[in-house]
């Protein structure tokens, strides 16, 4: 059994892989590729600032990298055994990583190989004996990391500066191919061209190649103050070493939400529980139903109840979820109609300050908090709970239906077995085992119905969040929430299958 | 038509006793659920007659269809109804009505006087249940005992039937046994409550043959310990040749012929079984071609051959070739009728049939050989 | 004689054994058509889909907001007369109006040929015709977008270039589709894919490019008495919007909510199922969104049917290595719940029917698949497939001419489930507003119900809500019923 579980674990990862390479994918290839709402939310800002931020973004991101390449940087970060130097972690659970390196002047060696930097690196050494308390080392590691950042954009901004100078000047001197569509340089097409240095559109070349070369100086020397200070360990190492220095291991790294800028760790330990509850409501409700009215239904076969409960399935079943929603938030939560329930959220805007249990102060009810979270799912929670259970119900009679025409029912009643325990100890014994199987369609099935019902209750789980991350082009939160809503499922078929073991003496996994 | 029993066939050196279960023109028809509603309904039985005594084994032969698993489930009321229906008939068994119990009687019935093994050995038990759940739930079912003893019970039940290790097994489930052992295990559960008479419904076909042939030998042992009367519905007739008592052959849903098993080898009357009969492959007889039963149902010339054929006596047959069929008397056109002292076959019903009294067949014969051992 | 008649009513279980009362004179499917028909809830879903489709075609017919013909009062006096709404009818339209006109009556009217083979002609055709103005829609949309590349955009000025990448097009799809042997004979074939491709050439030609319409022009028009206009039985289009008469409700008319409309000719038009929070009329959305249900729901689940038959095909005749990688890919699409792949997908990819369609279709064949895998492996080691391979028949052949049809009937049992679930899917993307732009949808009509203002509006909730719930009923009721008359008969067969 543990040999089974442990390879169907280890099969998952492929698994996953695979579905978080298609989601990267398909973020990758549309239109506006990764972060695109990015780009667009700069464009209040004047222009010089909105060209820095998204420089800066582009770079914190590696967004210019290639797709691959991305993905494969954020699989390493997901990836709970990591190499080389260990990652730090500040007192509030910020993740710290070894400053980024540097790349050197786009295009020197063909460009401008003797321009020359006019100030002298200014490299004084950082003291770091004076560094003795770790608040010390911390302070002083956020403001080299600030500086470095800085330094690093504007590198960046200078860079892109050049670019669009060297793109100018090809257009003006026609060298053929230079640009691409786009409006950027043809790296292919550089080196080997001869410049003419007489050309008035290479001055501001020249300008830009220097502003270049100044910044990269400041970048490299902030750079290297900050790799000092990361190496004295101003803040705890993450995870445990294995081979030290080499290989160690750490909890995946979800990072950080473009969006919110918050980590998607932290919103997502907000948004599952939310979720998880309602599904955890939803479930038991849904047996609870289902079941019996399914036995009923197939105990009676061919009645006036079993025809009329069969086309009631179907009818539920058929009730699209959006409308069920809205019928429910319109009629019964609207303050138009009954406005029996509220209509949205998860709790009433004071519900902290409640007790949790309901009370009676003062002659008058307080609900408490876990009353108000019930009123508050009692919707989303019907919603969940009409199509699945009209699913359930069905296979529950099927299964039954199917047994009862099973020969060892026959042999049961040739015992002289009573009808009643034929019923429950022989047939519904039997029908428990597709209804085990039937876990893998339902769970799945109400995953995905919460994105349609929280959105509809603006209910704040995971659906909402994904529904986000996917209007706002999130990438590190719509692949973290890929990843989670694809183990909670994985995990679930694999409950599915152990349960299926556990109740069919015929199936092991050994 | 429902004729009285009479007690008229005292040839046999054994017969003192009287008929532990009389079936008694039984006719079961079910509704035809791929015709749709106003179709045909399915006459699966129409007017069966036979009687098994103590310590007897009644083989009833006939091929697919013909209603043999209808009749052995009736006299349990196993017939789902709807879609079957009882149409006619009785069967009596002690003195009672089996088909006129409630069910609340039918239970203490059921695996206590009478006990049923099925054809599937592997999916008549169920596998979610370990063995010695489904026996001891036949033993708590009938016996006043406790758990201990009922496990004893289970124990020697098993013991009896050839299971080694009766203790272990009990705690196996029936996936872990193979088909012989799940019949055994079959059979243990039918006999663990001492029932007087069981209902074999192809208890081997399922099995190979070395294993059929153990089942079987347990079967005729087990029968000789406890006085028990077998009904043994099979398709084989080697089987039926070494094991009936008294052979009871059927087609569609109705006796073609009754007798003992060495008159019935050794003197077929009814063309439908000496057409069964010879289409059996023999070694010793190559020079023949098989012939098909078809072949001899089809000829009129072996529909004279029965004694009284010229007062009007015919076989009974669903479709005879032309001129075979006699002047029929009104309703149905067919009745059992006795040949001779202990032979009934299914005639038409003539003018001449109609003014005898008719009988529903009745043997106490048992074969000498088992007799004697018996004894 | 009552009791011999009563015996000819009923047969002996010998004759069942023989296969005697079971009819034999009609093949597998004429039969299970018959059971589904004989259902009384089936034939309604086949009613209600009838109805669906109707409007699916139709609808420009009947619900437009230009005038299906206009006579204009010209200053010498003269009168010219024109149909404006022809003049704006897409190629889509016009090829789909042409296919109902000839198509209804080709499948009804009783004919030597079966009424099976005429059908599969028909959606032959009609796939031609699709792929021809798919086509087309592509290249005007690479040529004309304004982000194209500049000798993209000089090309598409040139007077040639609709004419000759429209032929291009035609060329191209009917060739391919002359290989096709749905008619047995090359001649008629041939006249029938050039036929088509002609009239679609034509149609796809003269409306390359989407008008801009104007529907108050010819209301002005006619109010101010310079031409008069017949307009169709709904008078709006789907996006048609008029600011000043938003949230109307059912039943009022134009006069009633705006009392200085009541002197123009088209004040006494009424909003039957009233309008939208942007003014358009929910009828004629609702009509116009048939199209997009129906063709949503038939062509992803051909596409899923398609893709999941062809894997599961292989992976049930090949077993091993094949089997284990595939099923990899099946279990990929299986650790993530669907409608959370459409939604990253549909938000991210282009948002237009077409687009829509094959993603519902590549995400949702996971079933088809596990059907077909199963089926063929069981099949696998059949008699007839065994012999099949003995004599060397090409793979192709043994997959698809001798297993396929043993095996696909689950499938094709489960496609009716699968086209309401492809239904609910478009009716939730609209919803969340991931849908196609520009098309009205009964999830988008949907959504609006309960608008930013918090207030619900009954009529755009009820409506749209009613008409997906009956679809995708009547597709679930379709598959139960035909569930239900297959099923006994692969029980019987696999006795
Ligand atoms: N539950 C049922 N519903 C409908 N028809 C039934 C049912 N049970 C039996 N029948 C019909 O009764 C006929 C006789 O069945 P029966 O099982 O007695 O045949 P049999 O002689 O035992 O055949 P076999 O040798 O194959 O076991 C069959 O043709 C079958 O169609
Ligand atoms: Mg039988």
């Amino acid at each position: 059994m543990f040999s089974y579980i442990a390879r169907r674990l280890v099969l998952m990862i492929p698994t996953l892989i695979g579905i978080t390479f298609v989601v990267f994918m398909l973020l990758a290839l549309s239109p506006g590729g990764i972060g695109a709402s990015l780009r667009v939310s700069g464009g209040q800002m004047e222009a010089s600032k909105a060209a820095q931020l998204e420089a800066y973004l582009e770079d914190r991101y590696g967004l210019n990298d290639p797709v691959v390449y991305q993905y494969a940087k954020w699989l390493g970060r997901i990836c709970p055994v990591k190499f080389g130097t260990r990652d730090q972690v500040t007192p509030s659970g910020e993740l710290i990583r070894p400053p980024k390196s540097l790349v050197t002047p786009w295009m020197k060696e063909s460009l401008y190989p003797d321009l020359e930097n006019p100030e002298a690196r200014k490299n004084e050494p950082i003291d770091t004996g004076s560094l003795d308390t770790d608040e010390k080392k911390a302070r002083a590691y956020r403001t080299a990391a600030r500086d470095y950042a800085k330094a690093r954009a504007d590198y960046i901004v200078a860079t892109k500066e050049l670019k669009h100078a060297y793109a100018r000047y090809a257009k003006a001197t026609g060298i053929e191919g230079a640009v691409d569509d786009d409006g950027n340089p043809r790296e292919s097409r550089i080196p080997g061209v001869t410049i003419d240095a007489a050309a008035p559109s290479w001055k501001p070349v020249q300008a830009a190649a220097y502003k270049v070369l100044e910044t990269y100086e400041i970048a490299e020397v902030a750079r290297d103050r900050l790799s000092t200070i990361f190496g004295i360990k101003p803040f705890d190492e993450v995870g445990v070493p294995v081979l030290p220095g080499l290989v160690s291991l750490a909890s995946p790294d979800l990072g950080t939400a473009f969006s919110r800028g918050r980590p998607v760790s932290d919103l997502i330990a907000d948004a599952l529980p939310v979720t998880l509850l309602l599904n955890l409501v939803t479930i038991p409700i849904i047996y609870l139903i289902a079941i019996p009215s399914g036995m009923l239904a197939a105990a009676r076969q061919g009645t006036l109840f079993d025809v009329l409960s069969g086309a009631t399935y179907v009818a539920l079943w058929s009730i699209p979820r959006v409308w069920a929603g809205v019928l429910l938030i319109g009629y019964l939560a609207n303050n138009q109609y009954l406005g029996w329930f509220p209509v949205s959220g998860l709790h009433d805007s004071d519900a902290a300050s409640f007790a949790f249990l309901p009370t009676w102060t003062d002659g008058e009810f307080h609900r408490g908090y876990m009353l108000d979270t019930l009123w508050h799912i009692c919707l989303p929670v019907a919603c969940f709970v009409y199509s699945g259970f009209a699913v359930l119900s069905k296979q529950t009679r099927a299964a039954m239906l199917d047994n009862f025409n099973a020969d060892y029912v026959r042999t049961a009643r040739a015992k002289g077995v009573r009808n009643i325990d034929v019923v429950f100890k022989h047939v519904f014994r039997n029908s428990l085992l597709p209804l085990i199987t039937m876990f893998v369609t339902i769970f799945p099935f109400l995953l995905a119905g919460s994105v349609v019902i929280e959105k509809i209750f603006s209910i704040p789980g995971m659906g909402s969040l994904v529904l986000e991350a996917i209007t706002l082009r999130d990438r590190e939160l719509l692949l973290a929430n890929t990843i989670i809503i694809a183990v909670i499922n994985l995990l679930a078929l694999l409950l599915a299958d152990i349960l299926y073991a556990l109740a069919d003496p015929r199936v092991t996994y050994d | 038509m429902t004729g009285q029993t009479t007690m008229s066939n005292t040839n046999d050196p054994t017969s003192s006793s009287s008929p532990i279960m009389e079936v008694q023109d039984l006719a079961v028809s079910f509704d035809n659920a791929s015709a749709g509603p106003g179709g045909p309904r399915i006459q699966a039985v129409a007017g069966v007659n036979m009687s098994i005594y103590p310590r007897q084994t009644l083989a009833v032969v006939g091929e697919s269809g013909c209603g043999k698993s209808v009749t052995a489930m009736s006299s349990m009321q196993l017939i789902p109804r709807p879609p079957g229906r009882f149409d006619r008939g009785r069967i009596m068994f002690e003195g009672r009505d089996l088909l006129s119990l409630t069910e609340q009687q039918m239970l203490k019935v059921r695996g206590g006087d009478i006990a049923m093994i099925f054809q599937e050995p592997m999916t008549s038990l169920n596998p979610v249940y370990t063995i010695g759940d489904q026996i001891l739930e036949a033993i708590l079912l009938h016996q006043d005992v406790s758990n201990e003893e009922a496990v004893r019970i289970a124990v020697k039940a098993m013991d009896d039937v050839g299971i080694p290790d009766p203790m272990e097994r009990l705690r196996s489930y029936p996936h872990q046994f193979s088909g012989g052992m799940r019949q055994r295990v079959m059979i243990a559960m039918a006999l663990a409550c001492q029932p007087k008479l069981l209902l074999a419904d192809e208890p081997t076909t399922a099995l190979d043959v070395t294993i059929q042939a153990q089942i079987l030998e347990l079967l005729r042992e087990l029968q000789r310990t406890r006085d028990m009367a077998i009904m043994l519905i099979t398709h084989n007739l080697g089987v039926v040749a070494e094991n009936a008592d008294v052979v009871c052959v059927m087609y569609a849903g109705r006796v073609v012929e009754y007798a003992p098993v060495f008159d019935l080898f050794d003197r077929p009357m009814h063309p439908y079984t000496r057409g069964l009969f010879r289409s059996i492959p023999r070694l010793n007889d190559s020079k023949h071609r098989l012939i098909t039963v078809d072949e001899i149902v089809e000829d009129p010339a072996e529909y004279q051959q029965l004694p009284g054929h010229a007062e009007g006596v015919v076989p009974w047959w669903p479709d005879p070739p032309d001129g075979v069929k006699p002047e029929l008397v009104d309703g149905d056109e067919y009745i059992l009728h006795q040949i001779d002292d202990n032979r009934w076959v299914g005639c038409f019903r003539s003018t001449h049939l109609d003014s005898m009294e008719a009988s529903p067949p009745s043997l106490d014969f048992r074969r000498p050989d088992l007799s004697s051992v018996g004894q | 004689m009552t009791s011999k008649d009563e015996q000819q009513k009923t047969i002996s279980g010998i004759d069942v054994m023989r296969g005697v009362g079971i009819d034999r004179a009609k093949d597998f499917w004429a039969d299970a058509w018959d059971r589904v028909y004989r259902r009384p809830g089936a034939f309604c879903a086949l009613v209600w889909i009838g109805i669906i489709g109707f409007f699916a075609i139709f609808s420009p017919l009947i619900a437009n907001g230009l005038p299906i013909w206009l006579v204009q009062q010209n200053a010498d006096g003269t009168t010219t007369a024109s149909s404006p709404l022809w003049q704006n009818l897409t190629a889509t339209d016009l090829m789909l109006l042409l296919g109902g006109f000839i198509g209804i009556p080709w499948i009804l009217i009783p004919m030597k040929i079966g009424r099976g083979h005429r059908l599969g002609m028909l959606i032959t055709l009609g796939i031609l015709s699709g792929l021809i103005i798919v086509l087309a829609s592509a290249v005007s949309g690479y040529f004309g977008d304004s982000g194209a590349s500049r000798w993209a955009r000089e090309i598409e000025q040139t007077a040639w270039f609709v004419p000759v990448s429209t032929s291009v097009i035609c060329i191209i799809c009917g060739a391919g589709f002359l290989f096709i042997p749905f008619v047995d004979r090359i001649l008629p074939r041939t006249v029938l894919v050039v036929v088509t491709c002609l009239l679609t050439g034509l149609a796809v030609g003269s409306r390359w490019n989407e008008p801009l319409i104007n529907y108050e022009k010819y209301q002005e028009m006619a109010a101010d008495g310079d031409a008069r206009a017949w307009y169709t039985l709904v008078p709006w289009s789907p996006n048609e919007s008029r600011t000043d008469l938003y949230v109307v409700p059912p039943g009022l008319t134009v006069k009633e909510k705006l009392d200085e409309m009541s002197e123009k000719p088209f004040g006494d038009r009424q909003f039957i199922m009233g309008t939208d929070g942007i003014g358009r009329d929910v009828l004629s959305q609702m009509m116009h969104a048939c199209r997009l249900s129906i063709s949503i729901g038939l062509i992803s689940t051909g596409i899923a049917v398609l893709i999941g038959v062809t894997l599961g095909a292989l992976m049930g005749y090949f077993g091993g290595i094949v089997d284990l990688l595939l099923y990899r890919l099946v279990e990929i699409f299986m650790a993530i719940p669907v409608l959370f792949l459409l939604i990253v997908a549909a938000a991210v990819l282009p948002r237009n029917t077409y687009v829509m369609m094959i993603i519902i279709g590549c995400v949702a064949w996971t079933g088809a698949a596990r059907f077909t895998r199963a089926e063929f492996l069981k099949l696998r080691s059949q008699d007839f497939v065994q012999s099949a391979r003995a004599v060397g028949l090409p793979l192709r052949s043994i997959l698809f001419k001798h297993m396929l049809p043993n095996g696909v009937t689950p499938v094709l049992v489960d496609s009716s489930f699968a086209i309401a679930s492809a239904i609910l899917f478009e009716a939730t993307l609209s919803f969340l507003g991931l849908g196609p732009e520009g098309q009205a949808s009964w999830g988008k009509l949907l959504s609006s119900a309960t608008g930013v203002t918090g207030t619900f509006v009954w009529w755009l909730a009820i409506f749209p809500g009613l008409a997906i719930f009956l679809t995708v009923l009547a597709y679930n009721l379709l598959g139960e019923a035909f569930r239900d008359a297959i099923d006994p008969k692969l029980r019987k067969a696999a006795h």
